[in-house]
């Protein structure tokens, strides 16, 4: 058992990197160095994958870890890249909400989901710390949709949501069925293709991709 | 056995005929003719399938065993009487479709009408045969959807996007009501299977019953067009191809008259008096104000849609009497009304398609629907209007034509109304006899003007000058018809003794032996009375030569031909004919508390005031149902919506905190052990 405990100690110290990666995030003005913080994000959570499947031995685990490592730490930050070069679109990304008060209702969110997570009192330590922080990027993914003005942080905010779900998903039941897994990363691929292409759209039909000029749509 | 083989071979040829006019949309006339073709199948099969019911036993099947979701059909003698109906009116539409959709080619994608047609008949079949309230609920809005979808078939056509809307909002507002009342009934049955509904009706408290009552009223209510929520009607079926609105005028509207009875009578036991009366109330408005908003029409299409109004209102009364002699526990009284309403629902249905599709035939060789620009389009169409003469004989109820035998029938019920114990009903349905008698003679006057103004005379525009006669095949459409009408006319007695099977059926006593004699219906009361429509015939073609044999006679004196006098005008011009407002001018003044009729004069005058340049005459009625009841519950919503939108910002980040707020304010009611 002695390597679930070594598992757990390292787990936490990753889930806490994850954490922090999230805050980078928050606390990034430049879209580069957002795209960057999430991949190192979706990076460390392939090494979580990678050490819950080591630990308890579920050889499917590996290739989910792989598949992360592969699609949301390579290719998704590519496309995202790609996408930024292709519409010259400037590279600081601009807010509702400043840089300051943001990693200050990060950091709440944080702890309410924390407050929350210890009022369900129903699982050991390190699920209990994985479900909070897994909560806390779901929360703080939708901030980030709330709280940036250009259509590619919408985009990067949900995909910060479903990391956190996948976190959830992993440290709580060692993960889904494989079958179900694969379809959710086939989902998370199309699902940024497609948005990608909508922010090509609204960038060709507005010549920006703020999303204040959406709201003209309204009627 | 042979039934199942009917029942899912009709289903396949409609299926086969949407699915190839998909397959086959490059070629117009390819597409038409295989999917109008597959449909006329289908209603062969239909009309077999229907009469094997009819004369045989009850049909089902089920493909799944859900108690939510049960695919199940069954075909009881009353499902298999509205698919004969749906049948007979199909085949014939779908043979005059052939020629009608000619129209279109080039200019409209005809597979899509070909698909949205067949699968709009197959929704209307599996309406009548569903046997589950899910189920029901599926299919009717199916044929909701795709008979809207039809209805804006024109879509560059903005009047067209309006009338669809108006019928969307209208068909969905009912289908809410239908399922509150679906919902109350499962509520007490436990189920959503019509079996668990039959058994609900007779133990559920009063209360529940009178409430799906109502509701189901209303709901189908809408889809029938019953006053006052009639108000889509006049819109959507002159927007539609006329194929389709002789679809949906003729048989659409009856599925919610079969779900009516099911609900009314089968589910429910139609054991009280004061639904029968509200029925009968609401039945003798709507003919009334249907008839007389008819007149005032003249856009045909819209005349013909309001005296849907009206013939629904009929078809009500005779279930509404129904209704009050279930009550009273006069069984044989109540099977005598509700034959009468199903007779005049087989008779709506041959002659209000029929004379849809005549004017069908009018509009594809004029392009106007005014019927101020037709005239004299008896010489140019002979035949449409031979078929559109047998349509406006039968709907103003006539003899030897099928609309007199029903309603001859309805009035007969009213007039039986004397055996009731009670009598301030007694009285009331009297009074609503005299009611139908006044929607008879002014649905008369109407078709007087409709076809005399269309047909005779001179020419009035350039339009009617130049019209042509209808294509064969749209010709034979309404030659089918035509020949329903006076088959159900002349031979009731057969139709009766159809009709008697379902009643006996559903109310549990035959009265076949007291109303059908050699060719004779009788009426049940104390002094029969009967009537023989096949002999009135007979007289009919005896005394039709004569004129021809006054005129051999005479023909001997010398005739003098030379024009009528006109007090020194010239009188063979159109312009001096009579106009259609000018004929239904004198009903206008009778009727103008109802019709609340304005007019306004314009004159321009030139340099004197002796010479005027021109004069613009304007003149209308106030359509009080859509000021008085519609606008001020439109007003409303708007306002609700007005002060709604302010949540409405635009951005996608105020609605993505909406999401926020609401997660975090719900994790934490459940954190905190709410």
């Amino acid at each position: 058992m002695s390597e679930i405990i070594l598992g757990s100690k390292s787990v936490q110290l990753l889930i806490a990197l994850i954490l922090v990666s999230t805050f980078m995030i928050l606390g990034s003005t430049r879209l580069y160095s957002c795209v960057r913080a999430f991949g190192i994000q979706s990076f460390l959570l392939a090494c979580v994958a990678g050490i819950v499947a080591y630990s308890t031995g579920k050889n499917d685990l590996y290739i989910v870890a792989a598949l992360t490592l592969v699609i949301k730490s390579a290719v998704i930050p590519y496309i995202f890249i790609y996408i930024i070069r292709e519409i010259k679109v400037k590279r600081e990304i601009e807010l509702y909400v400043n840089i300051s008060p943001s990693l200050i209702i990060g950091g709440v969110l944080v702890v309410i989901s924390y407050y929350l997570i210890r009022s369900i009192n129903i699982m050991s330590e390190l699920s209990g710390f994985a479900l909070s922080a897994s909560m806390s990027l779901v929360s703080i993914g939708l901030f980030v949709m709330i709280s940036r003005k250009k259509a590619i942080m919408q985009m990067l905010g949900i995909l910060i949501m479903e990391n956190g779900l996948f976190l959830g998903a992993i440290s709580l039941t060692y993960g889904m069925p494989l079958l179900v897994e694969l379809g959710i990363f086939f989902d998370v691929l199309i699902g940024v293709l497609i948005m990608g292409i909508l922010i090509f759209r609204i960038n060709k039909t507005f010549e920006s991709i703020d999303t204040d000029m959406l709201k003209t749509l309204i009627g | 056995m042979l039934n199942t083989y009917l029942f899912f071979g009709l289903i396949t040829a409609y299926l086969v005929g949407a699915v190839s006019a998909v397959i086959l949309n490059k070629n117009d006339r390819l597409s038409a003719y295989v999917s109008f073709l597959s449909a006329t199948l289908g209603a062969v099969f239909g009309i077999i399938f229907s009469v094997s019911i009819l004369s045989g036993n009850s049909f089902a099947s089920n493909l799944s065993g859900s108690s939510f979701l049960n695919i199940g059909f069954f075909v009881d003698k009353l499902s298999a009487f509205f698919i004969l109906v749906i049948s007979i009116v199909v085949f014939a539409v779908s043979v005059y479709s052939t020629g009608y959709v000619r129209e279109y080619f080039g200019k409209k994608n005809i597979g899509y009408m070909g698909f949205l047609y067949n699968i709009f008949v197959l929704s209307m079949i599996l309406v009548v045969t569903a046997n589950n309230a899910v189920m029901f609920l599926i299919v009717w809005e199916l044929m909701s959807i795709i008979s809207y979808l039809l209805v804006v078939y024109e879509h560059e056509n903005e009047d067209s996007r309006k009338a669809g809307f108006i019928y969307i909002v209208m068909t969905h507002i009912g289908t809410g009501f239908i399922i509150l009342s679906f919902l109350i009934l499962a509520g007490s049955g436990g189920s959503f299977n019509f079996e668990t509904f039959r058994a609900a009706g007779s133990t559920m408290p009063p209360h529940l019953k009178d409430a799906a009552f109502l509701f189901a009223l209303i709901g189908f209510g809408t889809k029938a067009g019953i006053v006052p929520l009639h108000i889509w009607l006049p819109y959507a079926h002159p927007a539609a191809p006329s194929n389709v609105s002789a679809l949906m005028s003729g048989v659409m509207i009856k599925t919610a008259i079969y779900m009516l009875i099911r609900v009314s009578f089968d589910f429910l036991g139609a054991g009280v008096l004061w639904w029968g009366m509200l029925v009968l109330v609401i039945a003798s408005v709507s003919a009334l104000l249907g008839v007389m908003y008819a007149l005032m029409e003249h856009d045909m299409k819209r005349l013909l849609a309001y005296h849907s109004v009206e013939n629904i209102g009929i078809i009500l009364i005779g279930i509404g009497v129904a209704m009050i002699f279930m009550s009273s526990g006069r069984p044989e009284l109540a099977a005598f009304g509700l034959i009468a309403g199903l007779y005049h629902t087989m008779n709506h249905a041959v002659f209000k398609s029929l004379l849809f599709m005549g004017a069908g035939s009018i509009i594809h060789s004029t392009h106007t629907k005014n019927i101020e620009e037709y005239g004299g389009l008896i010489k140019k169409m002979p035949y449409t209007a031979l078929f559109f003469l047998v349509g406006s004989i039968s709907i103003s109820a006539l003899p030897p034509f099928n609309g007199f035998v029903s309603e001859w029938l309805t009035l007969q019920a009213q007039l039986l109304s004397v055996n009731l114990p009670d009598n301030i009903t007694k009285i009331a349905v009297l009074f609503s006899g005299a009611g139908l008698a006044l929607t008879g003679a002014l649905a008369a006057a109407c078709f007087v003007k409709a076809f005399g103004i269309s047909f005779l005379a001179l020419p009035r525009s350039a339009h009617a000058e130049h019209a042509k006669e209808a294509p064969v095949s749209m010709l034979a459409g309404m030659a089918i018809l035509s020949m329903m009408c006076l088959a159900l006319g002349v031979l009731p007695f057969y139709v009766v003794r159809i009709l008697d099977s379902i009643t006996t059926e559903l109310l549990g006593t035959s009265i076949i032996s007291r109303i059908s004699f050699d060719f004779t219906i009788g009426t049940l009361s104390s002094f029969p009375a009967g009537i023989s429509t096949t002999w009135i015939a007979l007289l009919v073609f005896v005394f039709l030569p004569l004129p021809v044999v006054v005129y051999m006679l005479m023909s001997r004196t010398h005739v003098f031909k030379y024009e009528t006098w006109g007090c020194g005008q010239p009188v063979s011009t159109s312009r001096n004919e009579y106009t259609a407002t000018a004929f239904s001018k004198p009903i206008r003044m009778w009727l103008g508390s109802i019709y609340r009729p304005h007019r306004e004069i314009q004159t321009t005058y030139s340099d004197s005031p002796f010479f005027k340049e021109r004069v613009i005459f304007e003149s209308g009625i106030e359509p009080v149902f859509e000021r008085y009841l519609y606008r001020p519950v439109t007003w409303v919503v708007l306002a609700v919506s007005r002060i709604m939108r302010i949540m409405q910002t635009g951005y996608i980040q105020t609605y993505l905190l909406y999401i926020l707020i609401t997660l975090v304010i719900a994790l934490i009611y459940v954190g905190s052990g709410g």
